[in-house]
Parts: C-alpha cells; sequence; structure tokens
C-alpha cells in the first residue's frame, strides 16, 4: 500500500494515474447520472422508474451502455459527415477537460493551475462549437435551429456566469480553485454562498442555462423542434452527446461547490474526516446535481424572449451591483 | 518540449491551410478554431497559461462561435467551386503575402534573440494585471493601451445597442405594410 501510495509522489506517474482516473469518472458519470434522472423523476412523479434489470433497476445503466454499443450508427445522406461525426467528441472533450483543475481534496486535483477559474470559463466557452458543428453537420432544419438557439443561449449565459465568478476572485484574491476552497475555512457559516448569494444564486442559474437543461432546454425542445441538434445522431455518437451534457452538468455543479459551497471542506470542524474530506465534496456536489433534477421535473421551459430578458436584463444587472457591493464592503471592512 | 512544438506547429499550419483552401466557408470557420487552439498551445509552452486561456475564451470561444453564427444566418452554407476561391485578385493577393512574408523575415532575422528563451511570458496573473492598470512599475505604455481598448469596447457596446434599439412607440417591425 505504501509503495503505491509513493508512486503517487513521482510526477509523470502522478499525472498518468490522475488523469486515468479523472478519464473513468467521467465516462462513468454518464451511465449513473442517466439512472439517477430516471429513478428521480420516477419518485418526483410517483412510480418506481427503471426496475427490471438487477436488484432495484440498479444495473439499468449496464444495460443501456450494452445496447448503445451494439446499435448502428446511422448518418443522414447530406450530412456533412466530418463535422457530423467531429461534433459530439467537440462535445465531450471540453466537459472532460474541465475536470482536470476540480479540487477533490487538498492534494487530489490533477493540474493546481494558478489560474484555474479562467482555465474554466475558457474550456466551457467551447461548448458552443460542438452545438453548432451538430447543428451544421446534420444538415436538418430542426438540427440548425436547435444549434442556432443552443448558440445564442450559450454565448448570452456566458455573460453573467463569468460576472459572478468575480465577486469570489475578489475576496479569495486569486483565481486557482484550491486556494479557493482553503479561503472558505471549515465552518458552514464562513463559506462564500452566504456573502455572495445573489452571485451563488446567478452562477446556478446561468450554469442551469449553460448546460441546456429544464427551464432552459429550448436548444432539444422536444415538442417543438423534436430534439435540436441532436436529432439526427444515433447508437454511440448520441451516446457520446449524452454523456456530454451529463459531464457538463456534474462538471457545472462541482464548480459551484468547490466555489460557493466550501470544497471539500466539512461543513463544522469536528465533522473533518481527515483524508476522507472528498466525502464531502462528493456529498455536496450530489445533491446540487440533485436540485438540477429536481428542477427538471417541477419547471415549465422558458420562451426565447423570456430567456433572453432573464440573462441581460436581471442577471447582468444583478451580478454587476452585488460586484460593486463586494468592492465597497471590501473598502470599509 | 520539440516534440509539442511540432505538433503545435503542424496544428497550427494544417488549419491555417485548410482555413484558406476548403471550398466551404463554414469548414474554414471550424480549421479557424483549430489553428486558434494551436497558437492557445504556444502560449503554454511560453510558460503564460493566462494568455493561453484568453486566446482560448475569446477567439475559439467568442470569435469563430459568432462567426459561425453570422454565416448560419446570412446565407445558405454552400461549397463552392475551387475557380471562385482561386479569383481574379490571386497576384494581388500574392503580393500582398509575400510581402508581408518579406517583412516579417526581416523583422525576425535583425531582432537580437540571444538573451530571450522560453518562459518570459507573465506567469504571474496578479503581475500581468498590475502591469496593465499601471500600479506596478513597469513600463506605463500598457495601461495607455489598456484603457484605449475599454474606450474601443464601449463605443462598441453603445453602437450595438442604437443599431438594435426599437423605436419608441414604433412596435415590432414585422415587414409588413399595414
Amino acid at each position: 500500500m505504501q509503495t503505491v501510495l509513493n508512486l503517487l509522489e513521482v510526477e509523470p506517474i502522478r499525472l498518468l494515474i490522475s488523469f486515468g482516473a479523472v478519464l473513468f469518472l467521467v465516462l462513468n458519470l454518464a451511465a449513473v447520472l442517466t439512472m439517477a434522472e430516471r429513478k428521480v423523476s420516477g419518485y418526483i412523479q410517483l412510480r418506481y422508474g427503471p426496475n427490471r434489470v438487477g436488484p432495484r433497476g440498479l444495473l439499468q445503466p449496464a444495460a443501456d451502455v450494452f445496447k448503445l454499443f451494439t446499435k448502428e450508427n446511422v448518418s443522414p445522406g447530406r450530412s456533412d459527415l466530418w463535422v457530423f461525426l467531429g461534433a459530439p467528441i467537440a462535445m465531450f472533450i471540453p466537459a472532460a477537460l474541465v475536470w482536470l483543475v476540480v479540487p477533490f481534496a487538498p492534494e487530489a486535483v490533477v493540474a493546481d493551475l494558478n489560474v484555474a477559474i479562467l482555465f474554466f470559463v475558457a474550456i466551457t466557452s467551447i461548448g458552443a462549437l460542438g452545438v453548432v458543428m451538430a447543428g451544421y453537420g446534420s444538415r436538418s432544419a430542426f438540427s440548425l435551429l436547435g444549434a442556432l438557439r443552443g448558440a445564442a443561449q450559450m454565448i448570452s449565459y456566458e455573460v453573467p456566469l463569468i460576472l459572478s465568478l468575480l465577486g469570489v476572485v475578489m475576496l479569495t484574491g486569486s483565481l486557482s480553485l484550491v486556494d479557493v476552497v482553503q479561503a472558505q475555512g471549515d465552518t458552514i457559516w464562513t463559506w462564500y454562498f452566504l456573502p455572495q448569494l445573489p452571485m451563488f444564486i446567478t452562477f446556478y442559474i446561468a450554469g442551469l442555462a449553460e448546460v441546456k437543461r429544464v427551464p432552459f432546454d429550448l436548444p432539444e425542445g422536444e415538442s417543438e423542434i423534436v430534439g435540436g441538434y441532436m436529432i439526427e445522431y444515433s447508437g454511440m455518437t448520441w451516446a457520446l452527446i449524452q454523456a456530454a451534457e451529463f459531464a457538463s452538468m456534474a462538471v457545472i455543479s462541482a464548480v459551484t461547490v468547490t466555489l460557493f459551497v466550501g470544497g471539500w471542506q466539512p461543513p463544522l470542524p469536528f465533522l473533518d474526516l481527515g483524508p476522507f474530506n472528498w466525502v464531502w465534496f462528493g456529498l455536496k456536489t450530489a445533491l446540487i446535481m440533485f436540485t438540477f433534477q429536481w428542477i427538471r421535473w417541477s419547471v415549465p421551459r422558458l420562451r426565447m424572449d423570456q430567456l433572453m430578458d432573464l440573462g441581460w436584463k436581471i442577471l447582468v444587472p444583478v451580478t454587476l451591483i452585488w460586484l460593486f457591493v463586494t468592492a465597497g464592503a471590501m473598502l470599509v471592512f | 518540449m520539440t516534440v509539442a512544438f511540432v505538433f503545435l506547429a503542424g496544428m497550427t499550419l494544417v488549419s491555417a491551410l485548410g482555413v484558406v483552401l476548403s471550398r466551404s466557408v463554414v469548414h474554414s470557420a471550424l480549421f479557424m478554431s483549430g489553428s486558434f487552439l494551436g497558437i492557445s498551445g504556444y502560449f503554454v509552452m511560453l510558460n503564460a497559461p493566462a494568455l493561453a486561456a484568453f486566446q482560448v475564451l475569446i477567439y475559439v470561444g467568442a470569435v469563430t462561435v459568432v462567426i459561425l453564427f453570422g454565416i448560419m444566418f446570412t446565407q445558405k452554407p454552400q461549397v463552392r467551386r475551387y475557380r471562385t476561391i482561386i479569383n481574379r485578385q490571386f497576384w494581388a493577393g500574392l503580393l500582398v503575402a509575400v510581402g508581408i512574408g518579406a517583412f516579417l523575415a526581416y523583422v525576425l532575422s535583425a531582432e537580437d534573440w540571444g538573451g530571450t528563451e522560453a518562459g518570459n511570458g507573465p506567469r504571474e496573473v496578479g503581475a500581468f494585471g498590475r502591469d496593465l492598470l499601471g500600479v506596478s512599475q513597469g513600463a506605463e505604455i500598457f495601461t495607455l493601451l489598456y484603457e484605449v481598448a475599454s474606450v474601443l469596447l464601449l463605443v462598441a457596446v453603445v453602437a450595438a445597442i442604437v443599431v438594435s434599439r426599437r423605436k419608441i412607440g414604433g412596435g415590432v417591425d414585422r415587414g409588413v405594410r399595414e
């Protein structure tokens, strides 16, 4: 055991092992979250959800993955094949890359960049490119409409997303996610979600819109454009798009936890688990992801003009005002 | 390091060629994002991760997406023939390209690069920001440039609002005469 732990100190081996662990995590998250999504929706709608494969339906993800691997990969005849096939990859890679800077526990971060927040923002912004590629590559009117909606939405909500990060950056004085978590301390009332409550809510809403979940799922909009930019995908390409969506949802939850809810820090000092503090990080992330799913089955979809109004006329002014409030408070105290 | 450089250089150059030579405008825009990504890789190699992140955020995440957006709104993306790409401006374009190439080659060879090595970039974001705001002891020209850029962006924002503003009492213009 000790020799294995010592191996983690050697640089290229540490990077390879942690990279493999993150990849394992991201690929499995998609399967587990699909399962969770269906179970949660089942319980919210007073039914069981999947309960046939394995005990209480727990092996459903394995059956899903097996089915998706054996399905044929159909592409439309007039599609732009390279763009069509490249789009799921262009969506998945950014969602997986952000995990490299998320700190799971004090030492457990693949790359402790000093510009980690900037890295997160930059990599998230590439996601829109994949959506546009999918919409254009399928050569279908529904796909194109979905992609245009998706790109407009993702570009618009990037602005409040970035602005709502700035309060935390000002309080910490650092762009490193590890520093942000350490600055929040190990008591629940010193975490940033209390002094930065408007920013926390804005980040949550903008994050929800950034990963295109209900009530911001206009790019999919199954009642009007039957699935949007992913309408022409099937088999593993479709699975990769789904995996990318779930991975980005998980990453937004993890970053929310890291920035506002104290990361791996325990809520009270006596609950400190020492080397097992990553449990706190996992629990908090799971809680945020559960609220995402809760919202999905409780709130109707917004209209396009309501979406833009919410983004530009409410969220952006709120973040700007709270930025001034934070700056003033830091000047006075 | 050399392997990484060769990979990045190949990626940037092949993508740049793709921008010029591909027959569809959308493909050109997508190749451009590849080229920008390669350039952000150079910034990482030069020990300037902040600049790399800005490069990805602004050029890949914003500029390319807005260009694609514009292409899809304004025209039907279609494949052209090579004769329309290599059009009658061929010789003028060649002249400009060779001129710029010669100029760059002259400047690069005239400068003494002996005392410069990789890793000169502003690694510390804090120092970078202080340089831009003129708080540090560095050259003050950066402050001026920063202010000029801010004024330019402000003008652009105001102009965008003026252009897209709905006329008071005009209602929504649906393109139909009443």
